[in-house]
């Protein structure tokens, strides 16, 4: 059976215990050159992460949240060393990667599931050479990574005697899913992060995949970092949750009081969009109208502004950072927040905060 | 009779390499004037081939198509290449999940609405331009004059699906066929569309069948739900019949494994298994395996669709 | 194919093994007849070329000016006799030696040569691949029979000068058809979980490229053997390959162009032989394309 603890202290590579976080990121930052189009067209640069900072606790599911372009898939890319950042750091478990903490020792320790599963499985090799291909690399004798990649496929619940010897297309889309997370856990990871690992599932399976991803993660005392477009997967699997915007963090809180009352316009705006499940209380009116913007040119101050409700002229000039408005609330980044901030709502705000949502949207209480 | 589109033991059967695959087997449905059917189902449930064979959109060569679809009067199977020509885009038009496949990336938006309204009808050039510039308003995009004259690719997703959606009503249709046209937008833009299609739905009385694998947005937009499993339809009725006394043990693990439902942390009740394989489907019901229900008798006979109070048909002999 | 060995061993649970893709290639392409076909005409070929000695029922060199350009069908010289009398049907078979030679040994050097080019600068791309494709453009500015010709040229005339500037010309589009796979394998998923795992790009091209790209690569390569036999065909025509009075079927052509008013039929004849060898090579270029094409 497999080497992996059943808790937290046991874990003879934790350093700094349990009250230090497992990750840390600060001020990321990556920005990618775009090639103008047309003859002379400009270059731009899409700020695909624009100063990044969080933590992700020992033993919690930090959920990550926001439109396509937000840069939600940029920054786990970063965190996985996919691509290096252009500034920030990123600390794992009180070690800087990459100066105390060396890149190849950092990537046993943090793995990813990507959303496209057949993508993610490389169509030559047999299920079983694509699990033993990372733990061979790191020097694991053969017969032993054989033996982990039968264990791990029982674990995923895949009868190793079917599935080790099939290649990826012989699979559904969730055994497939399956195996990725196996080929994922057989690094013996502390944190693996789940970029859309269940959107493309159907909901059926998606269910199947939720509920393996939460026994897993007791069982190998695991740490995730779950992206997802769905609030309500994310609402459903995650402690913490993170609300990102156009490359930047716009919300950071604990999940419940996040979705119960989302402090930034943007979150109550997002979780507004989600279909309502209920047909005698169907959304009557969007909650934000057009497209993400394109983060080659982000608008000035705070990057939400054009798109708010609340917005104000101040909120053009001034780009907020992440506040507490209240002990015990979420930390936002919104002008509208911050005493003496210029906005007019910040002057009128007493603790704790209102309900920005029915302020947001008077009209789709009907 | 109000029903606008009407199919009557559908089954599609396709036979191109390797085995027989049978995506549609005797579904009958009916669609009536100015209302919105979803058909609800996962991958391979057969929900986009039924829609196609709406427009017979199904190659000739490796496909066999059986049934009667009425739509408006008109007899799909048995219409000519010219009649079914007359058909597409007039009473019937289709909007896809992708509309950059949809879209020509060569010409401009106006150009080819204008052009589809040119081929279909008896106008002249500068009144089919109005008619564009009254489609892109009607469908809320912003700066309407100004877009008719980008390229597919110079739009965003989310305008890009506005701009299709324009296409498609072109001709005026009746029917408007949806395949999962939100599934790849993100949720804020999604509610945009569907808000955009129930009004449409409403102004113009347009009837619309939208395919989709989204209880969600199946609640959002759908005055009847069809949920097909396997090629054949399991169950339908009214959306609230469907979402809160469903009958199939299919349906009822659907929305007994949503995530809406659950508390953080407990576990989800999921139906076990994964969606069938249609080359060797089990004779009898096809849910019959995942099934918590299942007696013998459900392995003998595929059970027929039984229709009870209110429309809510089910087709399980346990139910 | 893969680095992680086969090896049963009795701990494990025994598993079930699904049939390899390259099992399942082989198996589509032995149910396409046309294909066979065209493999069925090659290996004859290459038997004829192996066994000319044997199979050639005259000396293919002894000439006689009282037989020169002899119908097809005379007693004696079934495909008739060239312009110095020689036995048409004898120096065909001894033809194909030369012939192949010239025809297959360019692909294979320029398929290894042009993969690793491409595999290069498709896995490392930015300014390596910039390096790489910029110059290999430049080379593709030129018509590949004009660059074969101007190579040639400059080498000198003569047989391996003729193979070094036809595998020359064959280097830059195989480079670029394997630039552009490896370019579109690099950006899948598969591949950044393996650069997760800490794997480093020499394993990770080894394992999880090369599977991936030497098939297409390969089936391109298969149709520039037509390709090179006309190149080939053209230098020695233009007397830039194989000398007099080797038989070899592109000199064979030119040799006989005076012929043509004569006996039309004797000289389109290594005309046809490097017609039959390139449709061959083509058509099984196609079949294995059809086989690799099939997803699952």
């Amino acid at each position: 059976m497999s080497t992996a603890p059943d808790t937290l202290a046991t874990d003879p590579r934790d350093r700094g215990g349990p009250a230090q976080s497992l990750l840390s990121i600060n001020g990321l930052v990556k920005h990618f050159p775009v090639k103008g189009s047309g003859f002379f067209g400009r270059g731009g640069v899409v700020r695909a992460v624009d100063g990044v900072s969080f933590d992700i606790r020992k033993g919690e599911t930090l959920g990550v949240v926001g439109e396509s372009g937000c840069g939600k898939s940029t920054t786990a890319r970063l965190l996985m060393h996919l691509i290096k950042p252009d500034h920030g750091e990123i600390i794992f478990d009180g070690e800087k990667v990459g100066i105390d903490l060396p890149l190849s020792e950092y990537r046993r320790q943090v793995q990813m599931v990507f959303q496209d599963s057949y993508a993610s499985l490389n169509p030559r090799l047999t299920i079983e050479d694509s699990i033993t291909f990372g733990p061979r690399i790191h020097g694991m004798a053969e017969t032993a990574a054989r033996a982990k990649a039968h264990d791990l496929l029982a674990r995923v619940g895949l009868d190793p005697s079917r599935f080790a010897g099939r290649y990826p297309h012989e699979l559904s889309g969730g055994q497939r899913q399956r195996v990725n997370i196996a080929r994922a856990l057989a690094l013996d990871p502390r944190l693996l992060i789940l970029d859309e690992a269940v959107s493309a599932l159907d909901k059926s399976v998606e269910a199947q995949v939720l509920n393996l991803l939460q026994d897993l993660k007791a069982d190998f005392g695991l740490t995730y970092m779950f992206i997802s477009h769905d609030l309500n997967v994310v609402r459903f699997m995650v402690d913490r949750v993170m609300v990102m915007y156009l490359g930047t963090v716009a919300e950071l809180g604990e999940g419940e009081a996040v979705f119960a009352s989302p402090s930034h316009p943007y979150t109550a705006a997002l979780l507004a969009s989600m279909p309502k499940m209920d047909p005698s209380e169907r959304t009557i009116e969007a909650p934000l109208t057009g497209d993400p913007p394109n983060p080659i040119n982000p608008p000035s101050g705070c990057r939400f502004h054009p798109r708010c409700k609340l917005a104000e002229p101040v909120c053009a000039t001034i780009q907020p950072s992440l506040t507490a408005s209240a002990p015990g609330t979420s930390q936002a980044a919104c002008l509208a927040l911050v005493p003496q901030s210029g906005h007019t709502l910040a002057a009128r705000l007493s603790l704790p905060v209102p309900d920005i949502e029915s302020m947001l949207m008077p009209e789709a209480s009907a | 009779m109000s029903n606008l589109v009407s199919i009557e033991g559908l089954t599609v059967t396709f036979t191109g390499r390797g085995k027989p695959v049978r995506a549609v087997d005797h579904v009958s449905l009916e669609v009536e004037k100015g209302s919105v059917l979803v058909l609800l189902g996962e991958s391979g449930s057969g929900k986009s081939v039924t829609l196609r064979s709406l427009l017979r959109l199904h190659p000739e060569k490796t496909s066999k198509v059986s049934g009667r679809i009425i739509v408006d009067g008109h007899d799909i199977m048995a219409l000519s290449k010219t009649g079914i020509g007359d058909v597409r885009g007039r009473t019937v038009s289709m909007i896809f999940q992708e509309p950059m496949l949809a879209l020509d990336p060569v010409y401009t938006l106006g150009q080819q609405i204008t052009e589809t309204i040119l081929r279909h009808e008896n106008v002249t050039p500068e009144q089919a331009h109005a008619r564009a510039l009254e489609l892109f308003e009607k469908v809320q995009i912003p700066s309407p004059e100004r877009r008719l004259n980008a390229y597919p690719h110079e739009m965003s997703g989310g305008m890009r699906q506005r701009a299709m959606i324009a296409l498609a009503l072109a001709c005026r249709p009746k029917v408007l066929l949806a395949d999962e046209p939100t599934t790849a937008l993100d949720a804020t833009v999604q509610i945009q569309i569907l808000l955009l299609l129930r009004a449409l739905q409403r102004e113009l009385g347009l009837s619309i069948v939208f395919v989709t694998h989204d209880i969600g947005v199946a609640v959002e937009i759908a005055d009847k739900i069809a949920v097909m499993y396997a090629g054949r339809i399991v169950e339908s009725g009214s959306v609230a019949d469907i979402l809160h006394t469903p009958r199939h043990p299919y349906t009822q693990g659907l929305l007994a494994s949503r995530v809406e439902r659950a508390k953080k942390g407990d576990r989800l009740k999921t139906i076990p298994g994964s969606p069938p394989d249609l080359t060797a489907l089990p004779p009898g019901c096809a849910f019959a395996p995942r099934c918590d229900k299942t007696t013998a008798a459900c392995r003998e006979q595929v059970p027929s669709l039984v229709t009870g109070a209110y429309d809510h048909a089910v087709a399980c002999i346990h139910a | 194919m893969s680095i992680l060995q086969v090896s049963t061993s009795p701990v494990l649970t025994p598993i079930a093994r699904s049939p390899g893709y390259w099992s399942g290639v082989v198996r589509r392409v032995s149910r396409d007849p046309v294909a066979m076909t065209a493999l069925f005409v090659i290996v004859a070929l290459i038997l004829m070329a192996v066994f000319a000695s044997s199979i050639a029922p005259a000396d293919p060199f002894k000439s006689a000016m009282l037989r020169r350009l002899k119908p097809i069908g005379t007693p004696g010289f079934p495909l008739g006799a060239d312009e110095l009398g020689r036995d048409m049907l004898s120096r065909l078979i001894y033809g194909a030696r030369l012939s192949l030679l010239m025809g297959l040994t360019p692909v294979p050097i320029a398929f290894i040569i042009g993969s690793a080019l491409g595999i290069t600068a498709g896995y490392v791309g930015g300014l390596t691949n910039t390096l790489i494709m910029r110059t290999i453009d430049v080379f593709y500015a030129f018509p590949s029979v004009l660059l074969a010709v101007a190579l040639s040229g400059a080498l000198g005339a003569g047989l391996t000068n003729a193979l070094v500037s036809i595998t020359l010309v064959f280097i830059p589009p195989i480079a670029r058809v394997a630039e552009s796979v490896t370019t579109q394998v690099r950006s899948l998923d598969y591949i950044d979980a393996a650069r997760a795992s800490g794997a480093g790009a020499f394993t990770i091209i080894r394992v999880h490229v090369l599977g991936n790209v030497l098939g297409p690569i390969f089936v391109y390569a298969t149709g520039l053997v037509s390709v090179s036999m006309i190149l080939a065909s053209g230098l020695s025509f233009l007397g830039l390959g194989v000398r007099p009075p080797e038989p070899e079927w592109g000199l064979m052509l030119n040799t006989l162009r005076t012929a043509i008013y004569n006996q039309p039929l004797v000289a389109a004849l290594p005309g046809a032989m490097i017609f039959i060898t390139s449709i061959a090579f083509n058509v099984l270029a196609d079949g294995l394309r059809t086989a690799m094409d099939v997803k699952s």
